[in-house]
């Protein structure tokens, strides 16, 4: 499967769970797209650690650094799966990775190069030497424990958006 | 013969589950809904070659089980852990209570974890003084309710949306309300404060990785991602036998369990832990404790029903099952229920206590045909039903009648005799049968189909 072909079935896959997707080849077409999904954001966290995140352009007024009682996480991710459609967050670097768990809209970046075709190749890229956390996130949070009827938003966001960049 | 006392009614508590129309429409809707979910989830994947790889995976680990045990702690404690090995239910009840009470912790967030419900490990902390909050949906409408699971996917699956709305307004004091998704941010909104001000996190885990030493757990919620980030303490506890090989075993795993749990692709949430909180991170307890539960594992793994230990715990089994989907998960009066909970509960509470479960399968195979991992249930169950047998503990009737059948099935004179016999007596024995029990039998064929085939 060429890079392209795996982007495109990360796309589907991650849609299918629930995500908002959108593809942009630029830092700038990035900003644009995400000030249109913070519209509405009242406080929005971003760690600030990678390069993408520095350049990211966050309202200052709007801009946090409580996680807990955030509106929006915006973060870049460290990789992606296609074939679960899933993002993978991780600890490395120092980043807190459930700081894309407790606000109600996690906006997740992830880098074209860095989607992975399946999980064997994600885990094996891995190694046995992880972490201290990775977490595979697939859509938004849900839970169907009420008659096994779907419901989204349960303790984690009920919103996720993904842009690949 | 009389039964020894102490054994579960399950004769009794079936009866009682038949005659509760709101239960019996609530287990067709639910086991419905998730054999079709599961059917479709599968039917476009090699299934039969995942099987096969992740039961011999299963069975690569139990053939060596003490080995790996051993590497997995060498690995969980080289990356930060502390490991605690428990040889039955009371020593990890107990290892569990003493490191909150070393921490000076009154109130714990927990994840689901079917180990803890093996353990009673709730009810004894709470006796210690320890408020345990459950986080997950399902566990926290029964722990409200002051019920046990009745599945070991969705432990609420008993209990329909009006129920659930009326728990809650008695309970929570909230305005009633039957919407799944009202009832949900209620819930929602109770539990976040919990999760911030917890000092310590239970969870179990699904997998525990021997050459990495993490720690698997899947969810849909995110409930198990807070338990084991936001609080200082994560004390996880799981079953030996949960152990896989390798951090390259997941996959295999991860696209058996949550499509045969309940049709997912994949959980919403797949948390992988390893260790400690090093200096610099911002994510994970800075204390983690592993306790490793053998309770019985050790022998059942050198015995002739090992290959029980190969379940990871899916449920779909008990989706499966014509009895289950009948009576519900609540009337084997045991923590784990359905053909699998069968077989657990008889090897870990012994079959003087739980031979009345066999009873409770139809040895219709439908099990057997969605397990993910190939655990050959029907067989272990036959074999069970045998040594029941051998001990003593079938009925008398049974056991005549048994003896009777099998003398007239290998004669076909005497077969065919037994059938005209009961075709011109069943008429009257309707009349008299007991409580009504014959009444309720088919009247049996004019023409008998052994002779309508020859
Ligand atoms: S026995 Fe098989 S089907 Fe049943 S819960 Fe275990 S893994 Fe799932």
């Amino acid at each position: 499967m060429t890079q392209d072909a795996a982007i495109d079935l990360f796309v589907e896959n991650a849609e299918k769970a629930g995500a908002r997707v959108v593809r942009v080849s630029s830092a700038h077409e990035l900003n644009e797209v995400l000030s249109g999904m913070l519209e509405g954001a009242t406080a929005v966290y971003s760690p600030g650690v990678t390069p993408t995140e520095k350049g990211l352009a966050i309202p200052p007024d709007r801009s946090t650094e409580d996680y807990v009682n955030a509106s929006a996480c915006v973060e870049e991710v460290s990789a992606a799966v296609a074939e679960t459609g899933s993002l993978v967050c991780s600890s490395q670097g120092g980043k807190p990775v459930q700081a894309g768990l407790l606000p109600g809209h996690h906006i997740a970046i992830v880098a074209a190069e860095h989607v992975y075709e399946d999980l064997d190749r994600f885990f094996a890229a891995l190694g046995d030497a992880p972490p201290t956390n990775i977490t595979l996130e697939t859509g938004p949070s849900r839970t169907a424990d009420i008659e096994l009827t779907l419901t989204i938003g349960v303790h984690g966001p009920d919103r996720l958006s993904i842009i690949v960049v | 013969m009389s039964l020894p006392t102490g054994s579960i009614p399950f004769r009794e508590n079936a009866a009682q589950a038949i005659r509760n129309e709101a239960l019996r429409a609530a287990m067709r809707n639910a086991t419905g809904v998730f054999a079709v979910k599961r059917a479709d989830a599968v039917s476009a994947v090699p299934l039969e070659e995942w099987r096969d790889k992740a039961s011999e995976t299963r069975l690569q680990v139990l053939d060596h089980l003490a080995d790996y045990v051993d590497r997995f702690a060498k690995s969980a404690v080289r990356a930060g852990a502390t490991v605690h090995r428990a040889k039955d239910a009371e020593t990890a009840r107990e290892i569990v209570a003493c490191l909150l009470k070393d921490h000076g912790i009154q109130k714990a967030v927990k994840s689901k974890s079917m180990i803890s419900e093996e353990i009673h490990l709730n009810d004894y902390l709470e006796k210690q003084g320890v408020t345990v909050v459950e986080t997950d949906l399902g566990e926290y409408i029964i722990q409200i309710a002051r019920e046990h699971p009745s599945h070991i996917i969705v432990p609420a699956i008993h209990k329909d949306r009006r129920q659930v709305g009326k728990l809650f307004a008695e309970k929570l004091g909230c305005a009633y309300t039957e919407d799944p998704a009202a009832l949900t941010k209620i819930a929602r909104a109770k539990l976040r404060q919990e999760f911030l001000s917890a000092e310590a996190g239970i969870s179990g885990a699904n997998f525990a990785v021997a050459d990495s030493g993490s720690l698997v757990i899947f969810t849909n919620e995110g409930n198990g991602r807070m338990c084991t980030t936001l609080p200082r303490l994560h004390i996880a506890v799981t079953s030996i036998e949960k152990i896989i090989p390798s951090v390259a075993d997941l996959p295999k795993f991860i696209r058996l369990l949550p499509r045969s749990a309940t049709g997912q692709v994949v959980t919403t949430y797949l948390s992988m832990i390893t260790g400690t909180r090093k200096a610099g991170e911002a994510t994970g307890a800075k204390d983690l404790h592993i306790v490793l539960l053998d309770n019985g594992r050790s022998s059942i793994v050198a015995g002739e029903y090992r290959e029980m230990l190969k379940c990871i715990r899916c449920g779909a089994c008990l989706n499966a099952c014509p009895v289950y989907q009948t009576v519900g998960g609540h009337a084997y009066g045991s923590t784990y229920p359905g053909p699998m909970g069968i077989i657990l509960t008889v090897l870990l509470e012994g079959m003087e206590r739980a031979h009345t479960l066999l009873d409770a399968t139809t040895l219709c195979g439908a099990c057997a045909d969605v397990c993910p991992v190939k655990v050959p249930l029907p067989r272990l169950l036959r074999r069970l039903r045998e040594q029941r047998t051998e001990m003593g503990l079938t009925p008398t009737m049974e056991r005549q009648g048994m003896a009777g059948f099998g003398m007239a099935a290998k004669s076909p004179t005497l077969f065919g005799a037994g059938q005209q016999a009961a075709r011109l007596l069943w008429p009257l024995a309707r009349k008299i049968g007991v409580k009504g029990t014959l009444a309720r039998m088919p009247i049996p064929a004019e023409q008998p189909f052994r002779r309508r085939i020859s």
